[in-house]
């Protein structure tokens, strides 16, 4: 495991020599603070507001919303997907290019529409985070079921075994994968989207926050906000990795 | 004559979810089962997009629109196509160690620090496009990288021992093997491109389709509202047909699987022909020419899209405009 | 002009090769030697065969023939130059065809013409040349993902053949292809070989095919990756493979390969109970 834990170690190397590389051209000047404030001073400020009760309140806010949005995709995604996988041919025929279209309804379009008939509450953002997220996954899920190995198929079939037990027990696993790469990249998109609803269109959450530091100006916060974003979508994408690991222990991984 | 009467059964059974949309559309806000004040009937919202035809300039904001998600996404590759090409050709340990970084960096919202952006680049154009491309970069180094690295060894042994310069290597084995990634990041990398400048546009500009619809919500012009989208939607349809074909039609060398598309295409034998490219890139010539003409027209202070505008001054600055938004929405709401 | 190795084209001089790679605990490298100890010296236009077990070290002797590995120590010369990379007097083949899935069959072909520089008038005629050796001329438009497993490797060795060196090196090149196609190609290899005079060192896995095919045949071993024995065959060439099996010569070569590839097996069965 050491050569593991050495490559770990190496890549934590490198975002710190990331930082000391940002902390020194802000010391030596080369960074004009009023464009980008220094390492240090966003750290600094980090501890600051943290410290405002309002801001930890905003950032479960965000993470709520994020979360449920990227959950009814889940919920709305993988059953989608596995309705289109290809079992039902005319379905696929007809869906096929109702999907095309809505595929391509601009999530950023949909929450103007959202919030006229809607309006501004919380419905709207969790529902545009949850259009947004509930593609990939529905595209990959149908993508991980087209492409079940056929022969594993055959075999399954080969032992006799009944329709039920053939999905949940071949098709389900073996699609797996795919629909976990689906849920990393709406993870993703989820963050994305929070922020954008809440800068387009709220009263409280991160990106709010962030907008109304943008309003007066204060670099500092707008960094130091935009760091603690990244950081979560960076936190949501590490836990999803590790999850997805468990399901696919003994595959090849990407 | 069979034959045929399959072949029309086939297209009426395909497109029968989308007429019964359009037909839904059109009926069910006539009827009262949708406000037709928020969502009106599909006639209407088609025969805005007539009006704006005709009276105003919509070829102007699809062109501006097209113009940067064009440019953008050029800006993206040329930085990121050769990066991910040496990274995963040569530097292969470098590009793993350098993931993570990179990771980070996708997780960064661009318009989280728009301000810092709008300082380094200013208010105009260069704002916009560093924002898109910015959007665009990683899916395209991502795969150019993944490509680089996956090229097949056996490949590479046998051109190193014609003895193959490092150059040639590059150029007659890397770069061919990596095209499909490459490819499918660019793919990629031109939706994320679409899909960001709508947004970039609602935020600060005078032109382009992402603003006239939000110009058309902030004037409560909702049957313009939904041609705009509208016309969002049919060219982010055409947009991804256009890549899938090119895609086929590029790599018809390739065994096809790693497709996400819907649409069935025949597997295209031969290459584009001459004619083909050449036509392709007038278009793009034609698009960065025009685009950038009217970008810039659009840029002048005394631009007016047709449409009633808040005053110059007040576009210009971005805080302003947001700061209305979000009132105009409080206000809206409040009614 | 020194004439005393005038005869040997190729010297291969006491080639050990040590690699480090992961323990078993991945928790540090280890030396693992891959072969050692080998000499050989070949004859122009000999066809000489390697035979023996996975891990014995055949592919990396021939990577270091082609110049794409260095030895641990040991040398190698041919025409009394010492071999320090690859070069245009060597040519590849591996098993698994390494065509380019994106040239057609004569683009493929003249790949190597193309690195050497060559004008594009002559690449077209030599590969046109090649084209009609291995049989593929109503296929030269074709694409890789379009042929079978015997005409892809036929186009492999069309393509080492284009730019004409004068050792041609084969990893396993038939094991990909089935039984009936794998005979017709070495029936074929014979044939090219014996029209363009080639001197030609082919690995293989199969004792059948290294008899066949061979002037001489090498036997290696594993653990460490050794030669065992060095086979000087009296067959009669051309090789017929409807005959070649009943010769009594045949028969008595093959047993004793295969005694030899097989009797640490036999201890180590022992060792088992």
């Amino acid at each position: 495991m050491k050569k593991r834990k050495r490559d770990v170690a190496y890549k934590f190397l490198i975002i710190v020599i990331f930082i000391l590389i940002w902390e020194a051209s802000s010391r030596l000047g080369l960074l004009d603070p009023q464009f980008i404030p220094s390492f240090s001073n966003i750290v600094d400020t980090l501890f600051n507001i943290f410290l405002s009760e309002n801001f930890i309140v905003n950032v479960g806010i965000s993470v709520e919303r994020a979360l449920l949005g990227f959950i009814v995709s889940i919920l709305i995604g993988i059953p989608l997907g596995f309705l289109l996988g290809g079992w039902f041919q005319k379905l696929d025929l007809v869906m096929e290019p109702v999907i095309e279209i809505f595929s391509q309804v601009n999530p950023f379009i949909l929450f103007h529409i959202f919030l006229l008939l809607l309006g501004i509450g919380e419905g709207t953002k969790i529902a545009v985070i949850a259009w947004t997220c509930t593609w990939p996954i529905m595209f990959n899920t149908i993508y991980g079921i087209r492409h079940v190995d056929q022969l594993l198929l055959k075999e399954a079939r080969s032992f006799g075994i009944t329709r039920t037990k053939l999905f949940y027990k071949v098709v389900v696993p073996a699609t797996l994968p795919s629909i976990f790469v689906g849920i990393r990249i709406s993870a993703g998109y989820s963050f994305f989207m929070l922020i954008a609803a809440e800068m387009m269109g709220a009263s409280s959450g991160l990106g709010w926050l962030l907008l109304s530091y943008q309003q007066i100006y204060d670099i500092k916060r707008i960094f130091a906000t935009a760091v603690i974003i990244a950081f979560l979508g960076l936190i949501l994408d590490i836990i999803i990795k590790n999850i997805q690991n468990v399901f696919a222990a003994g595959r090849e991984n990407n | 004559m069979n034959k045929l009467k399959n072949n029309c059964n086939y297209y009426i059974l395909r497109y029968s979810g989308v007429v019964l949309l359009i037909v839904l559309w059109e009926i069910l806000p006539r009827i009262g089962v949708f406000n037709p004040q928020f969502i009106p009937a599909f006639s209407t919202v088609i025969a805005q997009i007539y009006v704006l035809w005709l009276k105003n300039n919509l070829i102007t904001n699809i062109m501006v629109t097209l113009w940067r998600v064009l440019v953008g996404l050029m800006i993206a590759a040329v930085i990121a196509v050769p990066l991910g090409l040496v990274l995963g050709g040569w530097f292969n340990r470098t590009a793993d160690l350098l993931d993570p970084l990179f990771r980070i960096f996708g997780q960064v919202n661009p318009f989280s620090l728009l301000p810092a952006f709008i300082l380094f680049f200013g208010m105009g154009e260069i704002t916009k496009l560093a924002v898109i491309a910015w959007t665009s970069i990683w899916p395209i180094l991502y795969n150019t990288v993944s490509g680089a690295k996956s090229t097949d060894k056996l490949l590479i042994k046998t051109a190193v021992s014609m003895k193959i310069s490092n150059w040639q290597l590059f150029k007659k084995v890397l770069i061919p093997s990596a095209a499909p990634s490459i490819f499918a990041g660019l793919r990629v990398g031109t939706e994320m491109s679409f899909f960001i400048v709508i947004a970039a546009e609602m935020i600060s500009s005078n032109a382009g389709l992402g603003w006239l619809f939000h110009n058309a919500s902030m004037n409560n012009q909702i049957p313009r509202m939904y041609s705009a989208g509208l016309f969002i939607i049919i060219l982010g349809v055409l947009l991804n047909r256009f890549l899938v074909y090119f895609q086929n039609k590029i790599f018809f060398w390739k065994d096809t699987g790693y497709n996400f598309s819907f649409i069935k295409l025949k597997k295209l034998k031969s290459k584009f022909s001459r004619r083909q490219i050449a036509a392709l890139a007038l278009v793009t010539v034609i698009i960065i020419g025009i685009g950038s003409i009217e970008v810039s027209y659009s840029n002048t202070p005394n631009f007016n899209s047709g449409f009633m505008n808040k005053m110059d001054e007040d576009q210009m600055n971005m805080e302003h405009d947001n700061k209305s938004n979000s009132d105009h929405m409080h206000m809206d709401m409040k009614k | 002009m020194a004439e005393k190795n005038n005869d040997y084209k190729i010297i291969i001089k006491n080639i050990k090769k040590i690699y480090d790679v992961l323990s078993d605990d991945e928790e540090s490298s280890k030396n693992f030697l891959a072969v050692e100890d080998f000499s050989l010296n070949i004859k122009k236009g000999e066809f000489i065969t390697i035979v023996g077990p996975s891990g014995c070290g055949k592919s990396t002797v021939l990577d270091i023939l082609a110049g794409l590995a260095k030895p641990t120590s040991g040398e190698i010369y041919i025409d009394d130059e010492l071999v320090k990379g690859p070069g245009f007097d060597r040519g590849i083949i591996l098993q698994g065809y390494a065509l380019f899935p994106w040239l057609n069959v004569e683009q493929n072909i003249e790949f190597g013409l193309e690195i050497k520089g060559i004008s594009k008038r002559e690449r077209k005629e030599t590969a046109e040349k090649f084209i009609n050796l291995v049989g593929l001329d109503k296929f030269k438009s074709r694409y890789p993902h379009e042929l079978s497993g015997g005409m892809k490797q036929r186009v492999a060795i069309a393509r080492a053949l284009a730019y004409d060196p004068e050792i041609l090196l084969m990893d396993e090149p038939f094991a990909a292809v089935d039984a009936q196609t794998r005979e017709i190609l070495q029936e074929e290899l014979l044939t090219i070989w014996e029209k363009t005079k080639k001197t030609v060192i082919f690995i293989t896995h199969s004792i059948e095919e290294a008899i066949f095919l061979a002037d001489r045949v090498v036997v290696m071993k594993d653990n460490p990756g050794r030669i065992e024995k060095i086979i000087d065959l009296n067959l009669e060439r051309p090789r017929n493979t409807a005959n070649i099996r009943t010769s009594k010569e045949y028969n008595i070569v093959w047993n004793e390969i295969w005694q030899l590839l097989h009797d640490d097996r036999k201890e180590k069965q022992l060792d088992y109970i």
